[in-house]
């Protein structure tokens, strides 16, 4: 199927006869960079899979509220991290856990998951970023990984592009002394 | 960082993407009604909840910290202590700069999660 651009999304989502197909093309168009990133937060595939849907189903609710003043890629990455920063929030709460606990969780799916890439280096820097805190290791994600601006980035977490700076300056030093120690 | 390679993303299970649109709009088709007559008995449960909180709870008592958060707040808005005095208090101040760029992000507080996004 091909992908829309967001004017043509758009369009088809505010004609009732249209809306359904909108509603398709809005996931097929952007499903892959929304799992992605909610993958690189959650890690556990099942989870990504629950979140990514639930970010499309709360797009589709409130979508006549957007009012196009960023694209939609950045409306929707907005959902995704909101819903992934959530999940982990709660998950870290459930049964008085300890973050380090689940953290933990986590890096024994990156040691056994049957669905990862990758070599030891790539093993390495995924533990590293799991030492960094949540918030931390979405805008280290959006930066390095995405690549994307910190304007942008500014948009999807409605935070100062200073605070932003001053957050990937964080990780990056955390994750150079990690691999360092090794 | 320059020398680090780009973190490879995770494998999503063979044609995931080629089933999930269906899958999401068959979700979104099979959402549950809630009856209108159940959204009145959840207003109605929260409210009775309030006042029974209310109700049972102990009159307030001094509590020693909050006392001493006043006197620290008080020192700091008279401009007696400068931050670096407050940092200078503190074993290690990396963690309460950290603490303040976390409060100080828009995200470094639940609201953000919470907020209306739309």
């Amino acid at each position: 199927m091909n992908k829309f651009g967001d004017q043509e999304i758009l369009d088809l989502v505010n004609h009732p006869s249209t809306r359904e197909k909108g509603f398709k093309q809005l996931v097929v168009s952007h499903q892959e960079r929304v799992y992605h990133l909610i993958r690189r937060m959650v890690i556990i595939h099942e989870d990504a899979d629950d979140l990514t849907q639930n970010t499309f189903i709360k797009a589709f609710k409130y979508i006549h509220k957007f009012e196009g003043q960023s694209s939609l890629f950045t409306w929707l990455y907005r959902i995704a991290t909101n819903e992934a920063l959530s999940f982990l929030e709660k998950k870290k709460k459930r049964f008085f856990l300890p973050i380090e606990d689940y953290n933990e969780t986590l890096a024994n799916y990156l040691d056994h998951g049957i669905l990862l890439t990758g070599n030891e280096i790539q093993q390495k820097l995924q533990k590293a970023l799991l030492t960094l805190p949540d918030k931390q290791r979405l805008v280290f994600h959006l930066k390095y990984q995405e690549d994307l601006p910190y304007q942008e980035i500014s948009e999807i977490t409605k935070t100062s592009v200073g605070s932003l700076k001053a957050s990937y300056h964080h990780a990056v030093k955390k994750i150079e002394q990690y691999l360092g120690e090794d | 960082m320059k020398q680090l390679p780009k973190i490879k993303d995770f494998k999503a299970p063979e044609g995931y993407f080629e089933h999930l649109p269906d899958q999401i709009m068959a979700r979104r088709s099979s959402r549950p009604v809630i009856p209108i007559w159940s959204r009145y008995a959840a207003a109605a449960m929260v409210i009775l909840s309030i006042g029974i909180w209310v109700l049972t709870q102990p009159e307030a008592t001094t509590d020693p910290y909050l006392a001493l958060d006043s006197e620290v707040n008080l020192y700091i808005e008279s401009q007696y202590w400068t931050a670096e005095d407050i940092l200078s208090l503190t074993d290690d101040s990396g963690i309460i700069l950290e603490e303040i760029i976390e409060e100080e992000t828009v995200f470094g507080n639940e609201q953000w999660i919470d907020e209306p996004l739309f």
